[in-house]
């Protein structure tokens, strides 16, 4: 009772006495000065927090992958583009980079397809949609870890239920796993992958969905348009603004998503299935080579910016002026 | 409306169902898989209806004390990462959203720079950084990692929902005396509640799943977490596939339950354009 009168009084205008008095013009700087410094204070944290732990690191990788780093001694010797050329000399810069692109471009593809599909569906009114929508949600949460078992025991040459399958109808032998096929492995991979992926392709979609106007459909259809001119006209132009920016979060994503691979194939059989950051966690955790996981995460990042850089080209030339 | 002249209702539910049956079929199996008894399990080719349910499974796994770690120190680095990286990040959503200084815009672009900035690049430095503070090997190094990935993410998705809160009403509070402080704490905070509830669980979700900074932060036993514990679990020789089924069923319920929950605002802040995956 007495906290809220007291409460209640400061909240009055004589209780803020600096107020009073001033001149409205004196008034209004001293608030802005006044909002502009608790405004870098109430930032400050996060500022200090991104500047030690991401854009140092930024730097910090770029300058290791110039170094040698001696894991025993902690000691540096700067050995110039020496990590480069490593990278360039080394005979699975090709196998890797083409896994890398095989596992980027079909993630993507079966992403981008059952998220579009998927976002068609659940953006349909009908009963039951929040359902399916809740349940083609659940991969977002569900652990990586989680992900990676089940495949594997569905996978599994002789009690798997998936192997099983596919060795009734003959695409594997008796007691065999696509895991231990190269390309099967890819695959399986790339699956898990795209089981993983779409639902925020289609979460992304069903948002750009919902903010497509019901009277542009109807319009379209009092012109008569079919089916396939309101959805080439009308949905596909809603949704390719949203395409635009969510292809390159995805491809930054996918290129350089970690744990699926390692955890159901850790790169095998034979390195089928070794893609980029397996090479850089390999080199990193495997060799202790910091100097030369360096080299291989800027690279990487450096290719990454290129795509990004020349997206923004292309995107700027077809806008009209 | 007159006859939707779309794919039809038929076809959409037909759709929509296969959808569901590929993200379902390999979350029931697992669940499945986690009550069959060995000799249900170890059958070729599997049994889609088990005709005997075990709990046997997770009651080896709550007598292995190693298993209940793994839990233990999950639910601490999971828990203190949302601490720390939601007090940070609603200051710093309160902040960009009500106050104009200068470097604000140059603040969000690197923000959003490093919400993209993925960890695979970085963890080579941020190792090193960590070495140096001794914190190797420690459940708060990990912490410190886990609040590396999850901030910006947090940040964009607090910052959208702050921006639904009419900036009126802190004015108002402002001009009646209340400190900026006493504003942030009496009134925006109590109004974006549901909006932090929700960055919370998905910062929470993010944590209990990263495997990477643990695999390579983390080394003794006793401080791993269950994406790390489980992944040594599967490369070891002897599969025990009961317990591991068992285990991914466990590790998975927490997080969907929350997911079911913070539904809703989740999908509020999609549609305000804030999304990681």
């Amino acid at each position: 009772m007495t906290r809220r009168t007291a409460d209640a009084e400061r909240l009055t205008p004589e209780a803020a006495p600096t107020w009073r008095g001033l001149p409205e013009n004196v008034r209004r700087s001293w608030l802005k000065d006044k909002q502009a410094s608790a405004g870098v204070l109430f930032i400050l944290p996060a500022v200090l927090f991104l500047l030690i732990f991401v854009l140092y690191p930024v730097f910090d990788v770029l300058r290791l992958s110039f170094f040698a780093v001696d894991f025993t001694t902690d000691q540096e010797r700067f050995v110039g583009l020496a990590n480069f050329g490593q990278i360039l000399r080394s005979p699975k810069l090709t196998t890797v980079a083409w896994n890398t692109v095989i596992w980027t471009v079909f993630s993507l593809i079966g992403q981008f397809g059952l998220g579009l599909v998927a976002a068609l569906c659940i953006n349909q009114s009908l009963p039951g949609m929040n359902v399916i929508r809740t349940i083609l949600l659940l991969p977002y949460v569900v652990p990586v870890i989680a992900l990676a078992l089940f495949w594997r025991w569905m996978l599994d040459g002789s009690f798997g239920i998936v192997s099983a399958m596919l060795q009734s109808i003959g695409a594997l032998a008796a007691d065999q796993s696509p895991l231990a096929l190269p390309q099967g492995a890819m695959a399986s991979v790339v699956l898990a992958n795209i089981w993983r992926g779409f639902p925020f392709v289609m979460i992304s979609y069903w948002a750009a969905l919902q903010g497509v106007p019901q009277e542009q459909r109807e319009a379209a259809r009092v012109d008569g348009a079919s089916t396939w001119q309101e959805f080439r006209y009308i949905t596909v132009a809603h949704l390719a603004a949203i395409t635009k920016v969510m292809v390159v979060l995805r491809l930054i994503w996918t290129v350089t998503f970690f744990d699926i691979i390692w955890l159901i194939t850790r790169g095998g059989p034979g390195g089928a299935t070794e893609h980029w950051p397996i090479w850089i966690y390999q080199e990193t955790m495997g060799f202790f080579r910091f100097g030369m996981g360096a080299a291989l995460a800027v690279f990487l990042a450096a290719v990454l910016i290129a795509c990004g850089v020349l997206h923004l080209v292309l995107l700027r030339r077809q806008a009209p002026q | 409306m007159i006859g939707r002249r779309s794919i039809g209702p038929i076809a959409t539910y037909a759709i929509a169902l296969a959808l569901a049956t590929f993200v379902g079929f390999p979350l029931l199996w697992m669940v499945i898989s986690s009550l069959k008894p060995s000799a249900e399990l170890f059958v070729n080719p599997p049994r889609l209806f088990p005709s005997e349910l075990t709990l046997q499974w997770y009651r080896n796994l709550i007598g292995n004390s190693d298993a209940i770690l793994l839990f233990r120190n999950s639910l601490v680095v999971g828990a203190s990462t949302t601490l720390i990286c939601l007090t940070a990040g609603t200051l710093a959503a309160y902040s960009v959203t009500r106050f104009a200084y200068p470097g604000k815009q140059a603040f969000l672009i690197g923000a959003l720079l490093s919400y993209m900035f993925p960890a695979v690049v970085l963890f080579i430095s941020i190792y090193m950084i960590v070495s140096v503070l001794g914190l190797i090997d420690t459940l708060f190094g990990l912490i410190l990692c886990h609040c590396i990935l999850t901030f910006p993410f947090a940040l964009w998705m607090l910052k959208s929902f702050f921006e639904g809160i009419p900036r009126e009403i802190d004015e108002a509070a402002w001009v009646d005396g209340a400190s900026f402080l006493r504003t942030f704490f009496t009134i925006i905070l109590p109004l974006a509640l549901p909006g932090i509830f929700s960055v919370a669980v998905f910062v929470f979700v993010l944590s209990w799943n990263e495997f990477l900074f643990a695999s390579v932060l983390i080394t003794s036993g006793d401080m791993k977490t269950i994406p790390l514990g489980i992944a040594e679990f599967i490369t070891s020789f002897d599969i025990r596939w009961g317990e591991i089924m068992a285990i991914g069923t466990l590790a998975t319920l927490p997080v969907v339950i929350l997911f079911l929950f913070v539904q809703r605002y989740f999908l509020y802040g999609v549609l305000s354009g804030a999304v990681k995956g």
